[in-house]
């Protein structure tokens, strides 16, 4: 019946492709547009959020950290709920991650809190004995770009739509809006932290890149 | 280390062995094959660049399975996977129903041992990172939980204040009373408002007992909290106390404690954990 197929490689490529498409079509896109949607309640990132967000990327906590609880017992009794993919809408890129030399991070906001995180980046063995993630230092020294994270945020808003400016969404405004509001997200953390390094810095208006990480590590909930 | 102790080794061990000695005796026969074999039988008329092909009929195991395959896919289709569709979320939910069910028939009335025996382990997952392996807050990192709970601690906070779990009263101001009158409330406190009943100072509790009205004012005669709007402290001492800090958090003067009401606890273990902790100063 497919005979004449056998003599003609295009057709049968063409053949070939519609089959496999067609499985892939209807087992993959309906639970996709589903399950993309972002969960209620899901919001962009604050532009300082992003800024920490960036530093994450940048110094690669994603080499070491997860942020993906999988639905195992084991998992959600340590992290939290399982993870749901409308959950990442906003991750741009999404920091899955595929190693756990470090534990998850999708939840961590949950039950670790500001000044925890400073003595933790500062020296980690200082709080866990025996850990092997290294000293962040730096970024007691380094200022956050809040500039950049202003550029992603705005840049996703008009391209890809982002909410950000809606009714019950993150304001973003104008640039010195947002930086203003960056300012003022900032000023919490730094009050709930230690370093007088920090805290100096933050009154002759610098933001230092642990402020900025904490507010994105607070905010993975 | 004798590596052939592992079971997984061995397994390995014998499936490469069993891979090996069928790869030698398929390509042997193979060889053999391409050696001496002489082709015969009957063509069919197609013919591809002057490569032909035999009329054989399907080898009968293949034809089997191909048929046997298709006869699945069509009941997997129409059946299998509607009627009786696996997710994993629904394979999570079952894993965690048995095994609540489980541990709840398991601990519905633990004994001293098994809750410090679980409290222990609670606490070295969830609060060790904080309180440090030995509770003893790290250099001030977090509360000392070692100096906690006990009429030493009650000394302490009438002196310095309590804050940081956003009770409907607020705080509680540092000094209310000198120290040794908070001795004397402390004794008290123990003695008769706590559930621990027992004090290190019973000579105390009756002028205790005269300033409570200095508490009363936030705490409630009884010391229950008025509802909620301060701490119950009829629970200090004991196990009841640290579950509540647990659901309400607590921002003080030496840090932020979170929550822990996201359900990764269950009720026991917060019990179990308090009983631990509460131990630590003992
Ligand atoms: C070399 C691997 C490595 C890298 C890179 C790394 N970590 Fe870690 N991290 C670990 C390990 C191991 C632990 C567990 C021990 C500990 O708590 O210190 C950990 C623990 C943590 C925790 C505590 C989580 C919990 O549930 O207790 C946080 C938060 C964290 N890391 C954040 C970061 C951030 C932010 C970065 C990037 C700036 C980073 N880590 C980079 C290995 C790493
Ligand atoms: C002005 C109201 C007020 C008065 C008066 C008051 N308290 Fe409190 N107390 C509070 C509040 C509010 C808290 C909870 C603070 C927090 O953790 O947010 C508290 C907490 C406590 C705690 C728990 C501390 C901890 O470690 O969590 C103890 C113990 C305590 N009070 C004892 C006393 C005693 C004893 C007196 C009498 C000398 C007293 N309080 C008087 C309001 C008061
Ligand atoms: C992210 C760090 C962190 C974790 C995790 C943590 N704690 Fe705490 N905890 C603190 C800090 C900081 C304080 C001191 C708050 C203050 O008074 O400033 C505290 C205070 C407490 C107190 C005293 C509350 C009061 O009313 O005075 C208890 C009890 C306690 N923790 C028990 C626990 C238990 C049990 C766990 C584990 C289930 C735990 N904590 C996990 C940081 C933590």
């Amino acid at each position: 019946m497919f005979h004449w197929l056998e003599r003609n490689p295009f057709f049968f490529a063409v053949g070939v492709f519609l089959v496999v498409a067609y499985a892939g079509v209807v087992t993959i896109l309906p639970d996709f547009m589903e399950s993309a949607r972002p969960v209620v309640g899901t919001k962009p990132y604050s532009v300082l959020e992003l800024a920490g967000r960036q530093i994450y990327i940048k110094d690669s906590c994603n080499a070491c950290h997860s942020q993906l609880v999988r639905p195992f017992k084991s998992e959600t009794d340590r992290y939290g709920m399982y993870s749901l993919s409308g959950e990442y809408a906003y991750d741009r890129p999404f920091l899955w991650g595929s190693k756990r030399t470090g534990p998850d991070l999708m939840r961590v906001g949950n039950y670790r809190t500001t000044d925890w995180h400073e003595y933790h980046m500062l020296n980690p063995k200082s709080v866990v004995p025996g850990s092997i993630m290294p000293a962040y230092k730096h970024m007691f020294k380094n200022n956050a770009d809040i500039d950049t994270a202003y550029a992603e945020a705005y840049t996703v808003k008009t391209v890809f739509n982002v909410p950000y400016d809606k009714p019950d969404m993150p304001k973003l405004g104008t640039f010195d809006e947002a930086k203003k509001d960056a300012f003022e997200a900032a000023a919490v953390i730094v009050a709930d932290m230690k370093s007088t390094e920090v805290k100096e810095a933050f009154k002759r208006g610098e933001i230092k890149e642990i402020v900025a990480l904490v507010a994105y590590l607070n905010s993975l909930k | 280390m004798n590596w052939l102790n592992d079971n997984v080794n061995v397994l390995a061990l014998m499936g490469a062995a069993a891979i090996l000695i069928l790869t030698i005796f398929v390509v042997g026969k193979y060889m053999r094959q391409m050696q001496n074999d002489k082709s015969s039988g009957e063509l069919t008329k197609d013919n591809w660049d002057g490569i032909g092909e035999y009329k054989n009929p399907l080898p009968i195991g293949w034809a089997l399975s191909f048929l046997g395959t298709i006869i699945w896919g069509l009941w997997y289709f129409l059946v299998g996977y509607p009627l009786n569709s696996y997710s994993q979320i629904g394979e999570y939910n079952e894993e965690v129903k048995s095994y609540n069910t489980h541990f709840e028939s398991k601990f519905s009335n633990p004994d001293k041992t098994t809750l410090m025996g679980m409290g222990e382990g609670v606490f070295l997952v969830q609060c060790a990172p904080c309180h440090g392996v030995t509770g003893d807050g790290m250099n001030g990192k977090a509360l000392n939980l070692s100096k906690w709970g006990n009429e030493d601690a009650v000394v302490a906070t009438i002196l310095n204040g309590a804050k940081g779990s956003d009770y409907p009263l607020g705080e509680m101001p540092a000094g209310l009373l000198d120290a040794e009158s908070a001795k004397a409330v402390a004794a008290f406190m123990f003695k008769e408002i706590s559930e621990v009943k027992n004090t290190k100072h019973p000579e105390l509790i009756e002028s205790g007992r005269a300033l409570w009205a200095t508490c009363a004012a936030c705490h409630g005669d009884d010391g229950k909290g008025m509802a909620g709007s301060s701490p119950d402290l009829s629970t200090y001492g004991a196990s009841k106390f640290v579950v509540n800090v647990l659901g309400m958090g607590k921002k003080g003067m030496i840090g932020n404690m979170p929550k822990f009401n996201d359900g990764r606890l269950t009720n026991v273990q917060k019990l179990a954990v308090g009983t631990y902790v509460n131990s630590l100063s003992k």
